[in-house]
């Protein structure tokens, strides 16, 4: 009865043995080497010949079982009358009993280890599937290649860049699949597998239908018992990255030239006033005018590069409520004249004939008509006119504001730049100073914060008219504006 | 080194100001403008000993107006002073390629731009004498 539970235990053994290795084998028959995948369907004929052995073992134990019964059905029918000795019958029974209850108990356990294995299956298929899923919906551009640089897999992102059909070109060398104006990526993916580097990265640049684009490109090498048994490439698009931090380098240039140009000034006259370089009173009294300018001047630069800052990062705190613009356009054209007057220049306003209530910041739309009137004062010759005029348009639901001058007008190759941070027209530096960021703010707190419009149109020698809208707000709180 | 003819070029009139006075009340003769078309126009008919120049300026920068006195026959020998409020976009090749003879970051001092000018002057004088 011992040897006969053994050959039974040992069979279970030999069967579980068999279902794991073709368990395990299986997820990764599909995505490795030619030489690999022999070595598996070698490993998967001896877990078969395991698993049959076992069969055998199980079928022999319950042979041997079945000559038990037979063997007392024999002894049964050999005696009708009854004479048998009844306790060697019930010492057969029981050997019998206990024989079926060992082979259920083994039939029980292999169906719980069966169900096991099928469940670890199906959850490794599962998790397949998942990273599958993780890297074709990726943004990053991923392919991987095998040790021969056949391609393995590339997701959307690859197949878009690269112009390939994954499906088609799986399978096939990575040079035939993809175009020749991508053959540096192809070779990068050449040299680190053959010189075995864990990790690449590098910078590479790709001519797109909507201009070059910069890629950050990370090749790696997969290891298998220290060969290179594949490589992955990921690619991710850092053109975007890259032109936001030349427009940064470009602003703290243009910030710095700026806020240095005023310093210079008052750092010259302050040495020249304390070595006594300013021989009279008058001569002394002007240096310490311009330093006082200069001073101002480095001040109205300082709050507007904070101002557009602030606007641009959202941190600006903006108090809406119902104004009217020909109040405020009043205000400011009196805190001009003195100025226009002194130029010699005529500032006149036209209001409009309906109220002209919009919701906005008074502090900021103050600021955008101060700016604009006073760009029309300062590049506006003597004698010349500057004109300020509202309209209600009812049927767009805005309030337009027009600032006219008969200054000395704009380029048309440069209308398009003149809101722009830091720009100057370069005809026009002789006419006046300015920090070139005055427009700019008008057009970050018009459009930005009060989801306006901005305008300009111009004529070289006639004079320039800028412009803005903001919605009514009657329209604005009845949430139909455009 | 008095005497000398000095072009100062700079869209800043402040600067102008201060600088030829400093140049003046030490015995130069001062010629100014305003942009770098301006300059070369005054430095192919004044003939300055020396130009000072700011880097930016309208319609001509300072490096484009040395440029093209390095171009021109009768003013390539002109040394040039250049000021500049972007002191990081001049290396040193740079100078030395564009015939720059010296660079001076704005804010600058008057004394160390005078110092700068005399010293360049000096070595003109001397270069020529031997």
């Amino acid at each position: 009865m011992r040897r006969q539970r053994r050959l039974v235990w040992a069979a279970i053994a030999m069967v579980m043995a068999s279902l794991c290795i073709a368990a395990l084998t299986g997820p990764f028959h599909s995505g490795i080497g030619v030489g690999w995948r022999n070595h598996l369907v070698a490993w998967r004929l001896i877990a078969c010949c395991i698993g049959a052995v076992g069969v055998i073992f199980l079928g022999l134990a319950y042979h041997r079982l079945a000559g038990a019964i037979a063997s007392i059905a024999r002894q049964l029918s050999c005696d009708p009358a009854g004479s048998m000795d009844l306790q060697a019958i019930e010492r057969a029974a029981g050997t019998v009993q206990t024989r079926l209850q060992e082979g259920q108990k083994a039939l029980h356990t292999l169906e719980a280890e069966l169900s096991d294995l099928r469940i670890r299956s199906q959850l490794s298929d599962r998790q397949k599937q998942h990273t599958e899923a993780i890297i074709y919906s990726l943004r990053d551009a991923v392919v991987v290649v095998d040790e021969s640089d056949r391609l393995l897999m590339a997701n959307v992102a690859a197949a878009q860049l690269f112009g390939f059909d994954p499906a088609q070109a799986t399978h096939k060398s990575l040079d035939q699949s993809i175009d020749p104006a991508y053959k540096d990526f192809v070779q990068l993916i050449q040299c680190s597998r053959q010189s075995a580097t864990e990790a690449t990265r590098r910078e590479m640049q790709f001519a797109r239908p909507d201009g070059p684009h910069t890629f950050d490109t990370i090749v790696s090498c997969v290891f298998e018992r220290d060969q290179v048994s594949g490589v992955v490439a990921v690619l991710h698009d850092i053109t975007r990255e890259k032109e936001v931090s030349q427009m940064k380098n470009d602003f703290v240039s243009h910030v710095s030239h700026e806020l240095k140009t005023p310093l210079a000034s008052i750092t010259a006259y302050s040495e020249m006033l304390a070595d006594g370089e300013a021989d009279d009173e008058q001569t002394r009294k002007e240096f310490y005018q311009v330093i006082q300018g200069q001073a101002q001047r480095l001040n109205r630069l300082i709050e507007d590069i904070l101002n557009v800052s602030r606007i641009e990062s959202g941190l600006i705190k903006v108090q809406k409520e119902p104004v009217s613009l020909t109040i405020l356009i009043e205000q400011q054209m009196q805190m001009i004249k003195g100025f226009a007057e002194e130029k010699g220049i005529t500032v006149t306003g036209q209001k409009p004939i309906v109220y002209d209530q919009v919701l906005a910041d008074k502090d900021m739309i103050s600021q955008v008509i101060v700016n604009l009137l006073s760009n029309a004062v300062k590049y506006t010759p003597p004698g010349g006119t500057v004109r300020i005029e509202t309209e209600v348009n009812e049927t767009e639901e805005v309030v337009r504001v027009t600032v006219t001058d008969t200054g000395v007008g704009i380029p048309a190759d440069e209308i398009a730049h003149v809101f722009d941070k830091f720009y100057r027209v370069s005809a026009n530096n002789k006419q006046a100073k300015g920090t070139g960021l005055g427009l700019n703010l008008v057009k970050q707190i018009v459009e930005k914060v009060h989801d306006g419009r901005v305008f300009v149109t111009s004529q070289v020698g006639v004079g320039s008219t800028f412009g803005f809208e903001l919605p009514l707000a009657a329209a604005e709180l009845a949430g139909t504006t455009r | 080194m008095t005497g000398k003819k000095v072009l100062i070029a700079d869209d800043e009139i402040h600067i102008i100001h201060v600088v030829a006075i400093k140049l003046r009340n030490n015995g130069y003769e001062v010629i100014a403008a305003n942009n770098g078309a301006e300059a070369y126009e005054l430095a192919c008919s004044e003939h300055p000993d020396i130009v000072v120049t700011d880097y930016q300026m309208p319609f001509v920068t300072g490096i484009e107006l040395i440029e093209k006195l390095r171009k021109n026959e009768a003013t390539r020998h002109i040394p040039a002073i250049l000021l500049t409020a972007r002191s990081f976009a001049i290396t040193q090749e740079m100078q030395e390629t564009l015939g720059v003879q010296e660079c001076l970051s704005k804010p600058f001092s008057p004394k160390e731009l005078l110092k700068t000018i005399e010293d360049i002057l000096y070595q003109r004088a001397v270069a020529v004498k031997n």
